[in-house]
């Protein structure tokens, strides 16, 4: 007891700093997603409350069932969309960061910030811009494959592709759009990371006759370990939760081959009220996003310092 | 080595601009694509039962316009309409109730930004005028999922809203929260006689109606006569059959010159849309989601079967319509049949104002007659709802305005009041709405069942997978046939 008395006459006003924060933590974010728990367990109207549901699994269930089973498609095309999105942006952003960090300062910040427009364009307008590009009719994809055809005199002749139409390839469609944006957050947090890396390891390594490939195989990606798992963890997260990409690019679906686990909680939730159903699935998706983190961290966790 | 990475950089940031160019200039498509794209809003959706397909239209019934707020801006008068005398036979409330009723409004947009906003401020006026102690405060909602799902949490909430407009397709989830009073004891002699009979029994749930149905837009062919006119296609008789459409298809489905392609038809396909299903309704009389007391799913019968397939055959046999055929966005359409790219395509009628406005050329034709033999079409109902509540007074002041709204006097007093074919006999409207009138007897309302969103959610995909050749007819609506009934099973 004596001990606590001490403790919190040391350390107790500096609690009363993170007070606030905790207190924003707790309504907005805490409070929510354990009040959404507790919906996954009910049948639940926003004027009348909820009540629970028999059996108490029974939204968990029906979250597997409805519409003949959609969810387990829907979680199949959130893994594969994440999947390549997730190694390609990482992937990209290490390339491209890479490429900038031996440039001047100027140069490295131009850079820095061209590759950031993405991330400060509205998703919506991205989602608009690759609808047009994928118009089987008019868009520029199809223009450009015509346009191939033509030049090379049909040597090379690809048939209009219906992108966002042919359910077996509009997933990939919009997994390619995603791939094809710069990932700009990933840029600027590698080329930061290269850049907090002392010199000297690279002088040294120099002395020893190593090149440019060795130098960043064996220095820079050991020693921007946990920038990559922060990323992974961020672009991860990212691509589980997809919704406005698909959500513009193909308002009507295409036969539930781009319906998402965040789609399929829309589509339950604001448009059929199903709100326990809906909190049942945005659970799982939870535990999902969470087992995934996880995951990553052990697999890619770094103690280095330097 | 340095040198390399620059330029390499530099290729990869000119590739990077490049798209942010993209980006910039789509917004162009932008603005259309929402307002269009939100089935809901417009179309005051096409739910329920009224109309008996197979009844005949009636070129005198009247008619209509069209809940979307996209057609607005042509006809609103630009400035407010002065409040008339005060006794207008409608406008004035015997509730004897004062304070403020708050009234929400699909599309509305304050100070008079859109036709919604202007038409239902002066409408408002009007009935203020004439009831001094009742003030009205109005709040629009957008017509879209968002809009809905604030409209709908702020009716659970029992707070904020005492009337409210909405789509017919809601209506029953709010009815079976018990969210809106019912409107028999409201209704006059005047207002059964005036009412067609079909909307009435299309807002009642166990013998209640549970709202005023304020418009009806059918769905009718629009056709762009220029592209009739470029390929010297004389234009159909307006009892035309579905041979003879496909027919006009095939004609209208040709290249320019200029390597463009233009297609003899299109259809937004959308579960929140039933603009395409007279195509495969009209394979029969019997061709219907569900049967009449909604407790079968009956889009698996031979007869809806051969419709449906006959349908997605305008994609796959004949070749009538776009490569995207199936997924469009409806602005897409809608901006491909401004440009001349699509020759036919089906919409209620709220494009049409606004097809006037930007002065394109063309018509509206009833939709093609099948082998049933009659003319049908779908749409929905807009309607004013009342939300539940204690004072009886207050109730009975909404009440009164949501008769007003929904009146012939209202029509009278604001001129170009109704967007679409009104639900009363009493009501008319002037072209280009009154193109829709005669459909409006013809016209399948989707069913007003609680499980309709997500029966229709269901049929979506399915519908998608017959049109893109993914499935046949009978394989996919007989693979959801089980999980339909068992919806309608357990509703029961």
């Amino acid at each position: 007891m004596a001990r606590v008395k001490t403790f919190l006459r040391k350390h107790g006003w500096s609690y009363l700093f993170i007070l606030p924060t905790m207190l924003t933590f707790s309504v907005f974010v805490l409070l929510p997603v354990i009040s959404s728990l507790v919906i996954s367990f009910q049948k639940y109207s926003l004027r009348n409350g909820g009540t629970w549901v028999d059996p108490i699994y029974k939204n968990y269930i029906d979250a597997f069932t409805t519409q003949s089973g959609v969810f387990l498609v829907a979680i199949q095309n959130t893994l594969v969309y994440s999947f390549f999105t997730v190694i390609s942006n990482v992937l990209v952003g290490l390339i491209l960061a890479s490429l900038i960090q031996p440039l001047s300062q100027f140069f490295k910040t131009f850079f820095r910030a061209a590759y950031y427009l993405p991330a400060v364009t509205s998703a919506i307008v991205i989602g608009m811009t690759w609808r047009y590009i994928y118009n089987a009719q008019w868009g520029l994809a199809n223009f450009v494959l015509r346009k191939v055809c033509t030049i090379t005199q049909e040597l090379v002749c690809i048939p209009e592709v219906r992108w966002l139409s042919n359910p077996d390839i509009a997933l990939g469609s919009i997994t390619l759009s995603t791939i094809l944006t710069v990932p700009a957050t990933a840029v600027v947090l590698f080329s930061a990371a290269m850049g907090g890396i002392p010199k000297e390891y690279y002088e040294a390594a120099e002395l020893d006759g190593a090149g440019s490939l060795r130098k960043w195989w064996n220095i820079t990606l050991p020693l921007i370990r946990s920038v990559t798992l922060y990323l992974a963890v961020l672009y991860t997260i990212a691509s589980f939760e997809v919704f406005e990409k698909i959500y513009i690019m193909v308002p009507a679906g295409v036969a539930n081959a781009t319906q998402t686990i965040v789609t399929q909680i829309y589509q339950n939730g604001f448009q059929q009220f199903n709100y326990g159903v809906a909190a049942a699935q945005a659970f799982v998706l939870f535990l999902m996003i969470a087992g995934v983190a996880v995951f990553q961290f052990r697999a890619l966790r770094s103690d280095v310092e330097y | 080595m340095n040198k390399i990475l620059l330029k390499t950089s530099l290729f990869a940031t000119a590739a990077a601009l490049v798209l942010s160019a993209c980006n910039a200039a789509t917004p162009t498509a932008a603005p259309t694509a929402k307002p269009a794209a939100t089935t809901a809003p417009a179309a005051p959706a096409a739910t329920a039962k009224p109309a008996d397909p197979t009844k005949p239209a009636e070129p005198t019934k009247p008619a209509a316009p069209s809940a979307t707020a996209t057609a607005a801006p042509t006809v609103a008068p630009p400035t407010a309409v002065p409040a008339k005398a005060k006794g207008g036979t409608i406008r004035k409330s015997t509730s004897g109730f004062k304070g403020t009723l708050q009234y929400w409004v699909l599309g509305y947009q304050p100070n008079r930004a859109n036709a919604t906003g202007r038409l239902m401020d002066d409408a408002v006026a009007q009935f203020t005028a004439d009831n001094p102690d009742i003030k009205v405060e109005i709040t629009g909602y957008t017509g879209d999922q968002a809009g809905f799902t604030k409209l709908t949490q702020a009716v659970q909430g029992g707070q904020s809203v005492d009337m409210f407009r909405l789509p017919s397709d809601i209506l029953p989830l709010l009815v079976r929260d018990d969210l809106v009073e019912p409107i028999d004891a409201y209704l006059t002699p005047d207002d059964k006689a005036d009412i067609y009979p079909n909307l009435i029994e299309a807002v009642s749930v166990k013998g209640k109606a549970y709202a005023w149905p304020l418009w009806v837009p059918p769905v009718g062919m629009y056709l762009n006569l220029d592209v009739f006119k470029e390929k010297g296609v004389d234009l159909p008789s307006k009892t035309w059959t579905y041979d003879q459409f496909v027919e006009t298809a095939k004609k209208l489905t040709f290249t320019r010159a200029n390597g463009e392609k233009v297609y003899g038809f299109t259809a937004g396909i959308d579960p929140g849309l039933v603009n395409a299903w007279p195509l495969f309704m009209n394979e029969a009389t019997t061709v219907l989601p569900l049967n009449k007391d909604n407790t079968k799913f009956t889009f698996d019968t031979p007869e809806s079967i051969a419709g449906l397939q006959r349908f997605a055959d305008l994609a796959l046999v004949h070749k009538v319509t776009p490569p995207d055929f199936g997924s469009q966005a409806i602005a897409d359409i809608a901006n491909g049949f401004k440009k001349g790219v699509y020759a036919m395509y089906p919409e209620p009628s709220g494009a049409s104002s606004g097809y006037v406005a930007d002065k394109i050329n063309f018509d509206v034709w009833p939709m093609p007659i099948g082998k049933s033999g009659v003319p049908v079409t779908a749409g929905g109902i807009g309607l004013i709802s009342v939300a539940k509540g204690k004072d009886a007074a207050r109730v009975k002041a909404a009440m009164d305005l949501a008769r007003y709204l929904t009146s012939k006097e209202v029509g009278d007093d604001v001129t170009g009041f109704y967007l679409a074919p009104g639900a009363r006999k009493s009501v008319k409207v002037a072209d280009p709405i009154s193109k829709f009138e005669p459909f409006v007897a013809s016209c399948y309302i989707t069913p007003i069942i609680a499980d309709w969103p997500a029966i229709r959610t269901i049929i979506h995909p399915e519908l998608q997978n017959i049109i893109f050749g993914k499935k046949k007819a009978e394989d996919a609506m007989k693979g959801i046939a089980p999980e339909i009934n068992k919806l309608l099973a357990a509703a029961k």
